[in-house]
């Protein structure tokens, strides 16, 4: 899986990429809007990060030039402008997801492991971690075989973990993720806990190892290590 | 009072003193006048009278028939040699009074002194001060009433560039775009006048831009470092060999650099529904939309214990932005949920008039009327940044809707209304 950073900030452009070879992508930056120019020309990208201001030229520019040339690939706006219009006119020329700076590394990790899930295989595509088989399309989720019955949030927690393994996740992030970003609350936080105590409960009862690890109260952790 | 009445007041007091004074002074000066004149003929008829009893030394009272002369004994002391008097008559043939002047002096006549009295008839001249006099004072009504209407008239042509001014300077709004729009009126102090709000204008317009923008590229420019060190912070939390104490570090700077991104969020938020950047109005159900956020917050509202009671559920309906709906939507349900105990109560009351959300409560610790301030916390802790309210009321107001918010027996009670 190859996937473009198009990002001015050197710095984040540096975090993603780190973050997504992590992750087990292949992951190339580019700060300029020519550079990326030439790179999407040149290759192929499964999915291309891109920030609407770059120095020398506009985002959407480089995501209409991009889908004219290969329109599977998938695309994620980010931008530090929180605006609908700016929204709706990515969406209109071809790209998939929209996320306001600042955001949290494990949520776009989480968007362009769906976004690629959902264009490579239409979302019919089983994601499997151990003795755990998640099905995205009916959302549900299978423990040895067994089915589990969870709940909304606690399905998304499930496969926001399942995107994000072997990372510290913040309780900020896992809030944010479950209830959007207005969710502003030191309620949320402990709700996380209460959450992720539900799954834990549910996904032991089948028979399941337990992967959740809390993280010296900063966050938690999905994994075996 | 208006500036016309005024001014209209003023003259017509002045003017009506001035032209009560100018009428009473020329009915004095004819009247003196026409004694003058009077006298003057009655001191002619003296010395004719004189003249004639020289010649003849007799008087016989066939001669001046016209001018009635008396001549009568003496009776009394003797006064000055001569005098005018005003005296009534009565008529011989109509019978009625009539003024006359009367000259009174001695004479000689046949070696006996004796009173003479010539008198005039001051009908005529009465009749002439008063036809006059009368035609004077409709003259100046006439005059008065001309001058004032004309007056009337001309100020109001000679204010109207101010009036104007007035009209666009009520009619100004510096938050938008369009310039103040000002005449050039002929009068040279309404021009300078004009010219003066015109700059005004302009710098507050100019000046309203400036910060504006400020505030817009301000937090612009504060996302992009702020995602910066969420993405570092979080990169950092990854690594294995942690301390404690370090973790509680990076936890405290991460907390931080939320807190701050949601601040800039709200900040931005609030600019922006300032300047009528959100444009698509839609009919757009609150009561549903409430509903809808009070069932997607269930595990919050589950995990508090809170009971959410509908009652009455016609909907309120509202045009609104649908982003700007959706925020003050989470706005109301979040602060009802934030600000309540466990085990409380959430309310939602709607009818087409208008929809109340109420939640039980700790009993405000800031006056209730500097709730929807900005930055105006009720302690909630440090993920609280205190705009949820400002935003509010900051959405209502810029679109025509009455946020309310009451208090009593434990309920906090927001309602908003068309």
């Amino acid at each position: 899986m190859k996937v473009l950073v198009v990002e001015d900030e050197k710095g984040l452009a540096e975090s993603i990429s780190e973050y997504m070879i992590k992750e087990g992508f292949v992951c190339e930056t580019a700060g300029t809007f020519l550079e990326a120019d030439q790179r999407i020309y040149l290759y192929d990208y499964d999915c291309v990060i891109v920030d609407l201001n770059l120095p020398d030229g506009n985002g959407f520019q480089l995501i209409q030039s991009l889908k004219k040339m290969l329109t599977t690939t998938g695309v994620i706006i980010i931008s530090a402008r929180n605006a609908l219009e700016d929204k709706i006119k990515g969406l209109e020329i071809g790209s998939d997801d929209y996320l306001t700076k600042p955001f949290h590394l494990s949520e776009l990790n989480a968007r362009v492991k769906s976004l690629i899930r959902r264009r490579n295989f239409s979302g019919h595509t089983e994601i499997e971690f151990h003795e755990i088989l998640v099905q995205p399309a009916s959302r549900k989720v299978y423990v040895k075989g067994q089915l589990a019955v969870l709940s909304r949030k606690e399905y998304d927690l499930l496969l926001y973990f399942l995107s994000n393994v072997d990372v510290v996740l913040t309780k900020a992030s896992i809030a944010e993720h479950l209830w959007g970003d207005n969710i502003d609350s030191v309620d949320s936080l402990d709700i996380v806990y209460s959450h992720i105590k539900n799954l834990r409960r549910k996904l032991l009862e089948k028979g399941c190892t337990d992967y959740v690890r809390s993280v010296y109260g900063i966050g938690y952790k999905f994994g075996l290590s | 009072m208006k500036l016309l009445t005024k001014t209209n007041r003023i003259y017509l007091t002045f003017s009506t003193a001035i032209y009560l004074f100018a009428g009473l002074a020329f009915y004095q000066v004819i009247k003196i006048l026409i004694y003058d004149e009077v006298e003057n003929r009655l001191k002619v008829e003296k010395r004719d009278f004189e003249q004639y009893l020289k010649i003849h030394d007799n008087w016989s009272s066939g001669y001046f028939v016209e001018n009635k002369i008396e001549v009568s004994p003496v009776t009394g002391p003797i006064q000055a040699a001569e005098f005018f008097t005003d005296t009534l008559m009565r008529s011989r043939y109509e019978d009625e009074l009539t003024p006359f002047r009367q000259l009174t002096f001695y004479a000689t006549i046949g070696g006996v002194v004796r009173e003479v009295t010539i008198r005039k008839s001051l009908i005529q001249t009465f009749r002439l001060i008063e036809i006059i006099t009368a035609t004077m004072v409709v003259c100046l009504v006439l005059l008065l009433i001309g001058t004032f209407w004309f007056q009337g008239k001309s100020s109001g042509r000679i204010w109207h560039p101010f009036y104007e001014t007035l009209s666009r300077m009520k009619n100004f709004d510096l938050t938008h775009e369009k310039p103040l729009q000002l005449d050039k009126p002929e009068i040279d102090e309404f021009e300078e006048l004009n010219e003066v709000f015109r700059k005004m204008g302009e710098k507050m317009q100019h000046d309203y831009r400036s910060l504006k923008e400020f505030t817009e590229n301000a937090s612009h420019e504060i996302q992009t470092p702020l995602a910066l060190i969420n993405a570092k912070v979080e990169q950092l939390i990854q690594h294995a060999k942690l301390s404690e104490t370090q973790t509680h570090l990076i936890e405290d700077i991460y907390q931080a650099s939320r807190r701050m991104a949601r601040l800039n969020q709200g900040l931005l938020l609030l600019a922006k529904i300032e300047n009528h950047q959100f444009t698509t109005n839609h009919t757009i159900n609150l009561t549903e939309l409430l509903v809808n956020k009070l069932g997607d917050m269930e595990e919050m509202i589950h995990y508090k214990q809170l009971e959410v009671q509908l009652e009455n559920d016609t909907p309120f309906v509202v045009e609104l932005p649908p982003a700007l709906a959706e925020t003050l939507v989470n706005n109301l349900v979040n602060n009802a949920i934030k600000h309540n105990h466990a085990q409380g109560q959430i309310r939602l009351h709607s009818t087409p008039q208008q929809i109340c959300l109420s939640n039980t409560g700790h009993a405000l610790i800031s006056p209730p009327e500097r709730l929807f301030e900005r930055f105006k916390k009720e302690g909630t802790g440090p993920d609280s940044v205190g705009l949820g309210l400002a935003i509010i009321k900051e959405i209502c107001t810029n679109y025509n809707l009455q946020i309310n918010y009451t208090v009593g027996d434990g309920w906090h009670q927001f309602c908003i209304s068309s």
